[in-house]
C-alpha cells in the first residue's frame, strides 16, 4: 500500500489531467471569442468514441484517433452553429451537451453493451499526463509567439476591429475550434484510459469544472493548468477523506464529494472581478 | 478617380464623381453628412465596388476589389473608429494582419517599429497595452500601421475629431512631413480652420456630386462653408446671455473612474439659468465621469451635487429625471437608444415613469406617440414612420433624435456629451440654436465637446477640464483660444 501522500499525488494527477486537457480545449476557443460551455459534450462524445475505437480495434491509437475525430466533429458543429448560423453560444453549447448526454447513453446501450466486462484499449495514463503538460507548453507558445495566436487573440478581443485590419474572424475561429477538438478528444480518451471503458455521463461535469478553471486562470494557459491541478487536488482529497468524520461527527460520503465543486465556487468568488474575459466572447 | 457612381438601392450616393489628387500633397475632402465623402473613400480603399467609374493610380487604371488589394497598391485608410485592439500591446497592434511570418519575430518588429516612429517623431511604449493610448496616441499608431504596410496614399477620416488643438497641429505637422516624402494624404474633415491652416487642396462634395475643387487660399472659410451647405448660411444669432439663478451646482466633487483612480477632483461647478456652458478638454480628462455623476449613473466619492436647490448627490437617475435633469449620453448607440425598438419607445425612454406618459401602471402609448412625433420633427430626424426601428436610422439621425428627446419634455437642465458628434454644419447650428432657445426660456445646458472651435462659436461661457480639475479661463481670456488650448493640456 502506497503512502497516503503518494496516493494523494497520484490521484491528483489522475483527476487534474482531464481537466487540463479539457480546459485548454475550452481556452483555445474562448480566446478566439467562442464561449465553450459545450466542452462538456465534446469530451463526452470523445470518451464514447475512444471506448468504441479501443474496444472494436483493440488498438489504443485507434481509440485516441476516434476520440479526436469525434470531438473535432462536435467542435466544428459548434463552430457552424455559432459562426455560420449565429446561434447564441451558450444555448448552442448547452444543446450540444444535452445531445451528447442522450446520444452517448443510447449508443452506449446499443453499440457498446456487447463489450461489457472487458477493458477498452487505451494509451496508459502517464502518456496523458505528459501530454497535458506538453499541450500547455504548446498552447502558450502558439498564443504568445505565433501569428496564428496573435490573430486568435485579436479576434477574441474585438472581432469587428480584427475585420478592419483584414482578418476573417469566422476563419480564425474555425482553426481555434480545430484545436479545441484535438484537446477535447485527448481529454475524452484519457477518461476512458482511466475507467477502462465508457459509462453513461462519465464526464460528470468535468467539462464545466475545466471551464471554471479557464476563468479562474484568467484565460491564460499556465494559470489554467494551475487551477486544474487545484481542482484535481480537491477531488483527490475528497476521495481520501471519505469515511472520516469532522470533529468527531460522522459525515456522509456525499458531503466530501461536494468538495471539488465547493472549491470551484469559492475559487471563482475569490477571483471575481480580478480577471477580464476576452471582450469579444460571443460577439461577431 | 473618374466618374465614380455608387447606388445603394434606389439612393444614388455618388453621382459620377471625379477626384484628382496630386502626389505629395495634403488634400482635404469636405462635405456635409451624406454628401458621399466616406462612400467615395471606401471606393478608393477597395471596400466598395462602384457601379461605374474608374480609379487611376499614377495614371494607370487600377481595379481595387478589396481593402487588401488596395493595401497592396499602397492605399490605406484610417477610419473614424480606430481599428486598435485595446487588450493587445502597441507593437502587436502594429503587426496584426501584416506579421511577416508564421512565427512572430518581435525583436525585429520592434526595431522596425522604432525606426518608423523615429522618422515621424512619435514615441511609443511598445509593450504597454494599447488601452493606455490616448486618442492622439491611437491616431499616431494608426498612421504607423499604414507606414508599416508601406502605404503611399493615406486616407484619414475625421482624424482630429478627438484631439486637442495642440495634438491636432502636431498631427498635421507629421502629415506634412509625409507629403514632403512624396506620400499623398487625403483628409476627410468637418473642421474648416484646419483645412485653411494645413491642407494644400480642397474638394467639396454635395449630394453625391463633386461641386468644386480649388487650392487652399482661393476661397475664404465663409465661402467654403457656403459651398459645402449649398446655400447662404443663416448667421448664428448672437445671444445675449442673462444668467439667472444657479440650477445645477457641484461642491468639491470627487468621482472615481473605471480604473479606481479619482477621475474628477474637487470640481466646483455652477450652471445658471439662461446659460449654455461648454466644457473643453482633451478626451479622458474626467468629462465622462463628471457627466455620468451628474446624471446619476456613477457614484459620487465625495462632495455634493445640487439641482434646482435640492441635494441630489445620492439620488437615483430616476429622481433626477423627475426633477427636470436631462442627459445626452456620449455613445448614442450604446447608451442613448435601443436599436431594436421603434421610435415611439425610444422617444419615451427616460420619461417612462413620468405621470404624463403613464395611465396607472401601464404606459400611455398615445402620449408616447405624440412625444415621438415632436422629437422626430424637432431636428428633422429622417425617418419613414414612427414605428420604424431605431437601428434603421443613420448615426447622424439617431443623434438628432437623442438630442431632441432630451429637450422635448419638461427639461430644466441639460447635460450633454458631444451632442453634435457626426452632425454637419447646418445640423450643428440647429442643435445649438435649440440649446440657446432652451436657455433663453430659463433652462441651462452643460455641453462637453472635444472640439474647442465648436464650443467657442456656440457657448456663452467655457470652462476647461484637465486631469480631473475644472477651471475657468482667467478674466480677459474667457474666449482666448490659445489660452484655453494650453489649459486643456495643462501648460497654462
Amino acid at each position: 500500500m502506497a503512502s497516503p501522500a503518494l496516493q494523494l499525488l497520484t490521484s491528483t494527477a489522475i483527476f487534474s489531467a482531464p481537466l487540463v486537457l479539457g480546459g485548454l480545449g475550452a481556452l483555445t476557443s474562448e480566446r478566439s471569442g467562442v464561449i465553450n460551455i459545450g466542452i462538456e459534450g465534446k469530451m463526452l462524445f470523445a470518451a464514447w468514441a475512444a471506448a468504441l475505437g479501443g474496444w472494436a480495434s483493440g488498438n489504443p491509437i485507434v481509440g485516441l484517433l476516434a476520440a479526436v475525430l469525434a470531438a473535432t466533429v462536435i467542435s466544428q458543429a459548434h463552430w457552424a452553429l455559432t459562426q455560420a448560423f449565429r446561434i447564441d453560444h451558450v444555448i448552442s453549447g448547452m444543446g450540444l451537451n444535452a445531445i451528447a448526454a442522450g446520444a452517448t447513453s443510447m449508443l452506449n446501450k446499443s453499440v457498446l453493451s456487447r463489450f461489457a466486462g472487458t477493458r477498452a484499449a487505451a494509451l496508459p495514463l502517464p502518456f496523458f499526463w505528459v501530454g497535458a503538460v506538453l499541450a500547455t507548453v504548446a498552447v502558450a507558445y502558439v498564443l504568445n509567439q505565433t501569428r496564428g495566436g496573435l490573430r486568435l487573440s485579436a479576434v477574441g478581443h474585438d472581432p469587428e476591429k480584427a475585420r478592419q485590419v483584414g482578418l476573417k474572424p469566422v476563419a480564425v475561429r474555425f482553426r481555434a475550434l480545430l484545436a479545441t477538438g484535438l484537446l477535447a478528444g485527448l481529454a475524452g480518451s484519457l477518461l476512458v484510459s482511466n475507467a477502462g471503458g465508457f459509462t453513461d455521463n462519465m464526464t460528470s461535469g468535468r467539462g464545466y469544472i475545466a471551464l471554471a478553471a479557464v476563468i479562474l486562470g484568467g484565460w491564460r494557459p499556465w494559470p489554467t493548468l494551475a487551477a486544474c491541478v487545484l481542482f484535481g487536488f480537491a477531488d483527490a482529497l475528497q476521495l481520501q477523506l471519505q469515511g472520516t468524520g469532522l470533529w468527531g461527527a460522522a459525515l456522509p460520503p456525499e458531503a466530501w464529494q461536494c468538495l471539488p465543486y465547493v472549491a470551484t465556487l469559492v475559487a471563482l468568488m475569490a477571483k471575481w472581478g480580478g480577471t477580464k474575459a476576452p471582450a469579444g466572447l460571443g460577439r461577431f | 478617380m473618374d466618374a465614380v457612381t455608387q447606388n445603394f438601392g434606389s439612393v444614388r450616393a455618388l453621382d459620377s464623381v471625379g477626384l484628382e489628387v496630386q502626389k505629395g500633397t495634403v488634400h482635404a475632402l469636405l462635405g456635409e453628412n451624406g454628401a458621399g465623402k466616406t462612400t467615395l473613400m471606401r471606393v478608393l480603399y477597395g471596400a466598395l465596388q462602384p457601379q461605374s467609374g474608374k480609379v487611376f493610380l499614377d495614371g494607370v487604371e487600377t481595379t481595387l476589389r478589396s481593402p487588401a488589394e488596395a493595401l497592396r497598391h499602397g492605399i490605406g485608410m484610417v477610419s473614424q473608429h480606430y481599428a486598435i485592439i485595446p487588450e493587445l500591446t502597441a507593437l502587436d497592434n502594429l503587426m496584426l494582419g501584416a506579421e511577416g511570418g508564421a512565427i512572430l519575430d518581435r525583436k525585429a518588429a520592434r526595431a522596425r517599429a522604432q525606426s518608423l516612429a523615429d522618422s515621424m517623431g512619435f514615441q511609443f511604449d511598445w509593450d504597454a497595452a494599447a488601452a493606455e493610448l490616448g486618442p492622439a496616441g491611437a491616431q499616431k499608431l494608426e498612421i504607423l500601421k499604414l507606414l508599416w504596410r508601406e502605404v503611399d496614399v493615406m486616407i484619414l477620416d475625421e482624424p482630429t475629431a478627438m484631439l486637442s488643438p495642440e495634438d491636432a497641429d502636431a498631427l498635421y505637422a507629421s502629415l506634412r512631413g509625409l507629403a514632403d516624402q512624396g506620400r499623398t494624404v487625403i483628409v476627410v474633415t468637418h473642421r474648416l480652420s484646419e483645412v485653411t491652416a494645413h491642407c494644400d487642396h480642397v474638394t467639396i462634395l454635395r449630394q453625391g456630386k463633386n461641386v468644386t475643387d480649388f487650392p487652399v487660399g482661393a476661397k475664404s472659410q465663409h465661402e467654403t462653408a457656403e459651398l459645402i451647405v449649398g446655400k447662404a448660411l443663416s448667421p448664428s444669432a448672437a445671444r445675449s446671455c442673462r444668467p439667472g439663478e444657479v440650477l445645477l451646482e457641484t461642491v468639491r466633487l470627487d468621482v472615481r473612474g473605471d480604473r479606481g483612480d479619482v477621475a474628477v477632483r474637487q470640481v466646483d461647478l455652477g450652471l445658471r439659468a439662461g446659460e449654455v456652458v461648454g466644457v473643453a478638454g482633451v478626451d479622458g480628462s474626467g468629462q465622462r465621469e463628471l457627466v455620468q455623476a451628474l446624471l446619476g449613473v456613477r457614484p459620487v466619492l465625495s462632495g455634493a451635487i445640487r439641482l434646482v436647490g435640492s441635494d441630489i448627490t445620492r439620488s437615483s437617475a430616476r429622481q433626477r429625471i423627475a426633477l427636470g435633469l436631462r442627459g445626452i449620453p456620449e455613445d448614442r448607440h450604446e447608451e442613448g437608444v435601443i436599436d431594436d425598438h421603434d421610435l415611439v419607445t425610444n422617444a419615451t425612454l427616460g420619461h417612462q415613469r413620468l405621470a404624463a406618459f403613464r395611465r396607472g401602471p401601464v404606459l400611455d402609448r398615445a402620449a408616447s406617440r405624440a412625444l415621438a412625433g415632436k422629437v422626430a420633427t424637432m431636428f428633422e430626424t429622417k425617418h419613414s414612420h414612427l414605428g420604424q426601428k431605431m437601428k434603421e436610422l443613420s448615426g447622424g439621425n439617431q443623434q438628432r433624435f437623442v438630442n431632441a428627446r432630451a429637450l422635448a419634455h419638461e427639461a430644466k437642465v441639460l447635460v450633454a456629451f458631444q451632442p453634435v458628434r457626426g452632425l454637419d454644419i447646418e445640423a450643428t447650428r440647429r442643435v445649438y440654436a435649440a440649446l440657446g432657445e432652451f436657455a433663453d426660456q430659463g433652462g441651462a445646458a452643460l455641453v462637453v465637446s472635444f472640439d474647442l472651435d465648436e464650443l467657442l462659436e456656440f457657448c456663452d461661457r467655457i470652462v476647461v477640464m484637465h486631469s480631473g480639475h475644472l477651471a475657468s479661463p482667467p478674466t480677459g481670456h474667457e474666449r482666448d483660444r490659445t489660452m484655453i488650448g494650453a489649459m486643456m493640456v495643462g501648460t497654462a
